[in-house]
């Protein structure tokens, strides 16, 4: 009877599984910018990992100097000190679930998920509306404000920016599937 | 049933028309020849945008002190290095790193680049080159295509013999084409032959600390060193040079110089020198440590050759060594196991100066007289060991056979060829492929420039016929070069950091001026597109000092990003410096003049390059 409620074993290790992907996700970036242009034709990156900035950062600071957008820098993303430790503690959360096997506490991760996905996206979008909008009227070439992609290509003076999912997110996507299979599966139960 | 009829008998028909119309019943490599020929010279020499050369060209740049290099084949000048003499393009002889490796002097005569080796092959980590005109030796590093040391080499004058390596980058040898005595001190010609030295320096190359040193050097007789080679494989340990005026004349050397039917070559082991400079066997002068070959014996021999040889150049198997015999139209191939056998049994003809001399028949191997080829100067080599040799008076190269003697093909050059270089010619695998003349006479080959004309460089494709498909024009002069397959050059493209120098600022909130006593240190940044000296100031652009003071500007490149190159200058302070992505550079002068005097960035950077600059003030004294 009590069994009964609790989803399958398969279930339980399809859940462990995504608890897996998760942890993967934190060794490898989960957005990316590119960004070309005529004296950049190999492009110049920057890649967010869940804790880092990687890329040529320097490069593209110095640059962006010229329109007077601020620098990007770990220092003004506070996300990167605890971003990863959610992460963490969501994959243990996952974890948790795999092995009580209790339906409502997926749920209740599910709901986790969607939130956290959400307020990731916003984050992301607000921070690049920060940087677009935010430029300093002393700039020695004006533009007008812009809010750069979060998915897509977008065009600043003689630079085109291409911004895409990094494999991170491919593994959260799929850890989240793995989290709904479940449901599908044990309806019934 | 009988549908496969038609389709088969189809397909049958079809490989047969495809065999008669495509097959190759030719050989291969026949066909390659045929394609390669088919080819226009102007598609052999054609590099498109994106695409790159496929070698590099080290030219020397004779009198202007500096090194060109070109790419091969498009032949398109890529860069000048500046070696001993300053140039205020790259601010090289201005900025305190290169002013003192300049020591003074405002040019030089870089004759023979020679690019180190390992296992006689060029590894493409550093080229070599001396100075004629003021007695020193340069390294060049390939990382960053900059001249990181010069030595200045006492008891010589003028070391034109060099620079050779031996296999392994171990020496690199530099004797010399003037006699002079030791020290150089005042010494009557009268009294040339007695007090008069042709000092051969031995020098070697700290690579972990990048110092060129000098080992030992060898008191030979008051003779010319013109050119020299290196052995390899069986003979690395020797090395070889030609000789001219044995003669000892001390005035009018064209016919002086040139009165004895034969001259010699000089024939040492290298690792016996250096063995008996262990044992002590030397003495010391002016600081270095000599061996006087009619004192300290052993090691060095003479070989007698045709009269005042220019060229000797060893085979890339090493087998043998060719002198080029300029004023007798010949070439003379040498033996060096015939002349190592002639050493051991001390076959010898006689002595000059204490040293040695080995009979000529015990070591020549054969002598080869192309018909009416006058001048032979200096021979390169290919992939099938086929000799080349540049005929100075006679205006052509003459590709022949060192086996047989053979002459196999020849072409005029426009005009008289000094040396040439072959792909990667003078190492144990040459590439075949390309050989470039160096000619010194271009006269009506350009557009006119007036009466003086460039130097020339012409392009030989050597893979069939020899046949010229490009001329260029070069700035004087190319004496020699080397030609090094382009993937062996490992360059970076910017300076890493490096948290040992005390100079370098990375941030420009770190930037500062730091006054002691009349000395000021300015720790700076430049970047795309300010300088900032000191951050904190009212203006970080402007440097202030009074009139006296000893300046100290120490510069950082902080843009990390390829090509992104600053220069510095003070107007009016006659000074400029370049610090290339990432490099710290340090200016050091006096201000000795009062006034007001703009600072800016040289090297056009950004599209704000006109506004980056600031101004240096100096207050006059009260």
């Amino acid at each position: 009877m009590n069994d009964r409620k609790k989803l399958s074993l398969t279930s339980s290790l399809l859940i462990g599984l995504s608890a897996v992907c998760i942890v993967i996700s934190m060794f490898f970036p989960w957005w990316k910018m590119v960004f070309y242009a005529p004296q950049y034709p190999e492009g110049l990156n920057i890649i967010v990992y869940p804790n880092k900035l990687e890329g040529q950062i320097d490069i593209i600071n110095g640059l962006n100097h010229y329109i007077g957008m601020s620098n990007f820098g770990e220092e003004n993303f506070p996300e990167l000190s605890y971003l990863i430790y959610l992460i963490g503690g969501l994959a243990v959360l996952t974890l948790i679930t795999a092995m009580l096997r209790n339906k409502k506490l997926l749920y209740g991760l599910i709901g986790i998920f969607v939130i956290g996905g959400a307020a990731g996206v916003l984050d992301l979008h607000f921070a690049l509306k920060n940087y677009g909008t935010n430029l300093s009227p002393e700039a020695p070439i004006k533009i007008d404000p812009f809010v750069p992609p979060i998915i897509g290509e977008n065009t600043v003076a003689n630079f085109v920016t291409h911004s895409q999912l990094g494999t991170g997110v491919y593994f959260v996507i799929a850890a989240f599937l793995l989290l709904l299979i479940p449901l599908w599966k044990d309806r019934k139960r | 049933m009988k549908k496969w009829i038609p389709i088969a008998s189809g397909l049958l028909a079809g490989f047969i028309a495809a065999t008669i119309s495509f097959a190759d019943f030719s050989s291969n490599s026949k066909t390659e020849t045929a394609s390669a020929n088919n080819k226009s010279d102007a598609e052999k020499v054609y590099v498109p945008f994106g695409k790159k050369d496929d070698y590099y060209l080290f030219a020397s740049g004779g009198h202007s002190g500096q090194m060109f290099i070109y790419g091969v084949p498009s032949m398109r000048k890529i860069r000048t290095i500046p070696v001993f003499s300053p140039d205020s393009a790259t601010g090289y002889g201005f900025d305190e790193h290169s002013k003192k490796l300049m020591g003074g002097y405002t040019w030089g005569d870089l004759h023979h680049p020679a690019l180190s080796e390992t296992k006689g092959d060029y590894d493409g980590k550093w080229m070599f080159a001396t100075d004629v005109g003021n007695s020193r030796a340069a390294v060049v590093d390939l990382k960053t295509f900059t001249t990181k040391d010069i030595i200045k080499v006492p008891n010589t004058a003028g070391p034109h013999c060099a620079a050779f390596v031996t296999e392994n980058t171990e020496y690199m040898f530099l004797p010399t084409r003037f006699a002079v005595p030791l020290g150089q001190k005042y010494e009557k010609l009268d009294d040339y032959s007695s007090k008069y030295r042709g000092v051969m320096s031995a020098v070697t190359f700290d690579e972990k600390n990048v110092k060129l040193n000098i080992a030992y050097q060898v008191a030979l007789p008051p003779w010319s060193y013109d050119l020299s080679d290196a052995g390899k494989k069986s003979s690395k340990d020797w090395a070889v040079m030609t000789t001219y005026n044995t003669e000892e004349a001390t005035t009018t050397m064209e016919v002086k110089a040139s009165q004895a039917d034969r001259d010699y070559i000089v024939l040492f082991n290298w690792k016996e020198l250096a063995k008996m400079v262990k044992d002590g066997q030397y003495e010391e002068v002016n600081g270095q440590k000599m061996i006087f070959p009619e004192k300290q014996k052993g090691g060095i021999y003479l070989v007698p050759v045709a009269k005042s040889p220019h060229g000797v150049d060893v085979t890339p198997d090493g087998k043998y060594f060719i002198a080029s015999g300029k004023l007798a139209p010949a070439m003379t191939v040498f033996s060096f196991e015939k002349a190592f056998k002639a050493v051991q049994n001390k076959e010898f003809s006689g002595e000059r100066n204490g040293i040695p001399i080995l009979k000529y028949e015990s070591v020549m191997e054969r002598e080869v007289n192309p018909e009416n080829a006058l001048g032979p100067l200096h021979t390169q080599f290919d992939d099938k060991g086929m000799a080349y040799t540049t005929m100075f008076i006679s205006s052509e190269i003459v590709k022949w056979d060192p086996k047989t003697g053979k002459t196999l093909d020849r072409v005029p050059v426009q005009y008289s060829p000094g040396h040439s270089v072959s792909a990667e010619g003078d190492t144990v695998a040459p590439d075949g492929k390309w050989l470039i003349a160096l000619n010194k006479i271009a006269k009506d080959s350009y557009l006119s420039v007036g009466p003086s004309h460039p130097e020339s460089m012409q392009l030989i494709d050597i893979s069939g016929k020899m046949k010229i498909i490009q001329s260029v024009p070069v700035d004087p002069e190319p004496h020699y070069a080397q030609m090094i397959k382009a993937d062996k050059i490992k360059t970076i493209e910017v300076y890493p950091k490096d948290p040992n120098n005390k100079d370098a600022v990375y941030n420009q909130k770190d930037t500062k001026i730091v006054r002691k006593g009349n000395e000021v240190h300015v720790y700076g940044i430049a970047m795309r597109s300010r300088f900032v000296f000191e951050a904190k100031a009212k203006r970080p652009d402007v440097i202030e000092v009074n009139q006296g003071d000893h300046v100290f500007i120490h510069l950082t490149n902080i843009d990390f990003d390829e090509d992104i190159t600053h220069g510095f200058a003070i107007n009016d302070y006659d000074l400029n410096m370049e610090v290339q992505p990432g490099q710290t550079n340090t200016m050091e002068f006096t201000a000795d003049k009062a006034g007001t005097f703009p600072l800016y960035c040289t090297n056009f950077c950004s599209a704000l390059h006109q506004e980056m600059n600031g101004y240096f003030l100096v207050k006059p004294k009260q």
